[in-house]
């Protein structure tokens, strides 16, 4: 069905290519209207503001990606990032004052894991033993995970006092300051208020773990069999069965796989924001749905990559970001995001009209 | 037929629950959310016995100061041997709060305390609920065009409104902001959703204060954030980017402020760009205490649950003249130098 596997010399060659990276040009030419309307956008700041403040959306868009490519969806990312928030911030405050930082870390996101998995299971259970449209059993799973995430914090972001946490999330890896010098892993001693806003961090530590799932699920996804499994699997079920592939198993694995990209990003928002709140990923849920299909998957199943989705999610953070740059009014943020959206899916579907 | 089948769910689904409640901090928490199903029963079945019911309708479930305002009732209600339950929507909407309201009246409790959730389309219901015999007490928002004011003839029936006056406490923050900030540079909201009451008046109540200051505060922007502190980082970053002399930033709410506060941090600019949160959970003390906010707004939520309780139980004797038509809770302006202080630790919501 689906092109992508059979790409050919025809003389729809120039329009499969453009198919292809129409969502980079798209970037390119967001950028570009951003830097000219104003060039603070492209300070080295913003640039990597950018980046850090994607990195949650794009860890649950990742999970987001294989369960679009299996032919299912995943509503109940966004809730289940909210309860491991909230059970990692509980696990962390549990630790003696004093242990070194990465030991309630890991704690934290061994337990909130857990709690993901489970509701990862029953997810792929539904959808795979039971026959329940991916629709319906995550969104039940949400329900689920939005009142255990309120339950356990009694409606209130927890607060986390583990000292350091802060700095993991918000720090950056050098930093620079023209007259302190440079400094590795902590702002240079000694500043002063006034000599902060001279002071630029490079490289945020959020952008690196980032970096790191993308490169690790990109792989898993193009270079295994496992991934071939799930390209298959939302191409034709039947047909998937039929060669050999364990369907049951495979679709569990997959809503496996999406509770721990929530898991993640829920630890990540741990050591952003120093708390755990139960809404914490709500607001992200269909950004992340709108990213893996800006980024080329089909709704449909079968088609869609790792890379794709960063490339949605890099869209919808510029554009977030350079419209509130360029001072845009709010109500005409909401009607741009809308339009690039319904754009997006628009050149998918043509895509898939002109390249068949 | 599938019976094999949804063992496994059942199974997995009490691992869910044991995992849970192996890993709760905060398990106490649980009690407020299951009891009023519990007490709801309860009170059917002492409908009329010689302990008085007083329901309490709030905006939304698993909002922290509303979960603090239900604390405060009840610990009132105990305390005057009071049958009380409280429940409320799942989204500060008027259509989903209907529906409860109607749930709560068939109930017959002696009195409801209600935060509507919209000013005009919850007047029918309470009137109803009020024609039932029920006697009506607003807290926290108010219904009506009089802003609060319950004395004219079309709202005499309401006993009393017992709440703080956003408009009132967007406008403290702010001057507190603005104070923090030497009294000029440039200012930013950062806030929830369009078309929330409360966080509009706090708005408005903000912008009194910058122009009070005269040309010399600047309001370069506000944004939206759908209540989600990763969206407010993402915005605020973009501004302090186009305006690296931002001095202040109005958070609407907790996730507001943590997300401009996140962004401020990162951009290295603690206590170079002043950040105020709007209400007082745990959290926002932390955020305070570690330098990411310089100010936090408390209104005080228990002590409208308090009231509630105690201008039910005089309505319920029959005695209307201690009943204020208009009790303001006022607001605790906390910073890091009054943190410890007795008044403003009490202002801190708490769930138990």
């Amino acid at each position: 069905m689906h092109k992508e596997q059979s790409p050919s010399h025809s003389r729809t060659y120039w329009l499969d290519i453009l198919s292809r990276f129409w969502a980079w040009l798209f970037l390119f030419a967001m950028i570009l209207i951003f830097w000219i309307g104003n060039p603070a956008f492209m300070s080295l700041f913003n640039l990597q503001s950018i980046l850090a403040n994607m990195a949650i959306l794009t860890i649950i868009a990742i999970g987001q990606t294989y369960v679009i490519i299996s032919g299912g969806i995943d509503l109940s990312a966004g809730w289940i990032m909210g309860m491991v928030a909230v059970i990692a911030a509980s696990t962390m405050n549990r630790f003696p004052e004093g242990t070194p930082i990465w030991i309630p870390l890991i704690g934290g996101f061994i337990v909130g894991l857990i709690a993901a998995l489970i509701a990862g299971l029953v997810n792929g259970t539904l959808v795979a033993r039971m026959n329940v449209p991916p629709f319906i059993a995550t969104l039940g799973m949400a329900g689920i995970a939005r009142g255990v995430g309120f339950l356990l914090s009694g409606g209130m972001p927890v607060p986390i006092y583990v000292k350091g946490l802060g700095f993991l999330g918000n720090g950056y890896l050098f930093y620079y300051h023209p007259n302190a010098g440079w400094s590795f892993l902590a702002q240079p001693p000694g500043l002063v208020q006034a000599d902060l806003r001279n002071l630029t961090g490079i490289l945020p530590f959020v952008v690196i773990v980032m970096i790191v799932v993308l490169v690790i699920a990109h792989l898993l996804l193009s270079r295994t069999r496992f991934g071939l499994h799930i390209y298959a699997l939302g191409g034709n079920k039947e047909a998937a069965s039929r060669a050999g592939i364990p369907v049951v198993r495979r679709t569990v694995s997959i809503y496996l796989l999406s509770a721990t990209f929530a898991a993640i990003a829920g630890v990540v928002y741990n050591t952003r924001f120093t708390n755990g709140a139960a809404n914490a990923g709500d607001a992200l849920l269909l950004d992340t749905v709108a990213a893996v299909v800006i980024g080329g998957a089909s709704l449909f199943g079968g088609a869609g990559t790792v890379i794709g989705t960063l490339i949605g999610a890099l869209i919808i953070s510029v554009l977030a970001n350079g419209l509130v740059i360029m001072r845009v009014n709010p109500f005409w943020q909401f009607i741009a995001v809308g339009v690039v959206i319904i754009v997006a899916v628009l050149i998918d579907q043509a895509r898939e009209k002109l390249t068949q | 037929m599938h019976s094999k089948k949804y063992l496994v769910l059942v199974g997995a689904l009490m691992l869910l629950a044991l995992a849970l409640s192996a890993c709760t901090a905060v398990a106490p928490a649980a009690a407020p959310a299951a009891a009023p199903a519990a007490e709801t029963e309860a009170a059917a079945a002492e409908a009329s016995a010689e302990k008085p019911t007083v329901a309490l309708v709030y905006g939304v479930k698993g909002d922290g100061f509303y979960v603090t305002m239900e604390a405060g009732a009840r610990a009132k209600a105990e305390e005057m041997g009071v049958d009380f339950f409280a429940d409320g929507p799942a989204q500060f909407q008027p259509t989903l709060q209907m529906p409860i309201l109607d749930a709560v009246i068939a109930q017959q409790p002696d009195a409801i305390c209600i935060a509507a959730t919209d000013k005009a389309a919850l007047i029918e219901p309470m009137r109803k609920a009020y024609d039932a015999g029920i006697h009506m007490i607003s807290v926290d928002t108010f219904i009506g065009e009089t802003a609060g004011d319950y004395t004219g003839e079309d709202l005499s029936w309401m006993l009393s409104y017992v709440g703080s006056d956003n408009t009132q406490g967007g406008e403290t923050a702010c001057q507190a902001i603005v104070e923090s900030m030497g009294g000029k540079g440039k200012f930013y909201i950062q806030t929830t959703q369009p078309g929330v009451s409360t966080v509009e008046q706090r708005v408005e109540g903000c912008k009194k204060a910058i122009e009070a200051a005269g040309g010399a505060v600047e309001l370069i922007g506000m944004d939206y954030n759908d209540d989600n502190s990763s969206k407010a980082a993402e915005q605020t970053a973009a501004v302090l980017a186009a305006n690296p002399d931002l001095g202040g930033i109005f958070g609407t709410n907790l996730f507001s402020a943590r997300g401009a506060a996140q962004a401020v941090a990162n951009a290295g600019l603690t206590g170079a760009v002043k950040v105020a949160a709007f209400d007082a959970p745990e959290d926002a003390i932390v955020a305070l205490k570690d330098n990411v906010v310089d100010i936090v707004i408390a209104q005080h939520p228990y002590e409208m649950g308090q009231k509630c309780i105690e201008f039910s139980m005089a309505a319920i004797a029959g005695d209307t003249a201690s009943i204020d038509k208009r009790w303001p809770t006022g607001y605790t302006i906390i910073t890091r130098d009054n943190v410890d202080s007795e008044e403003a630790q009490q202002s801190i919501y708490k769930a138990e």
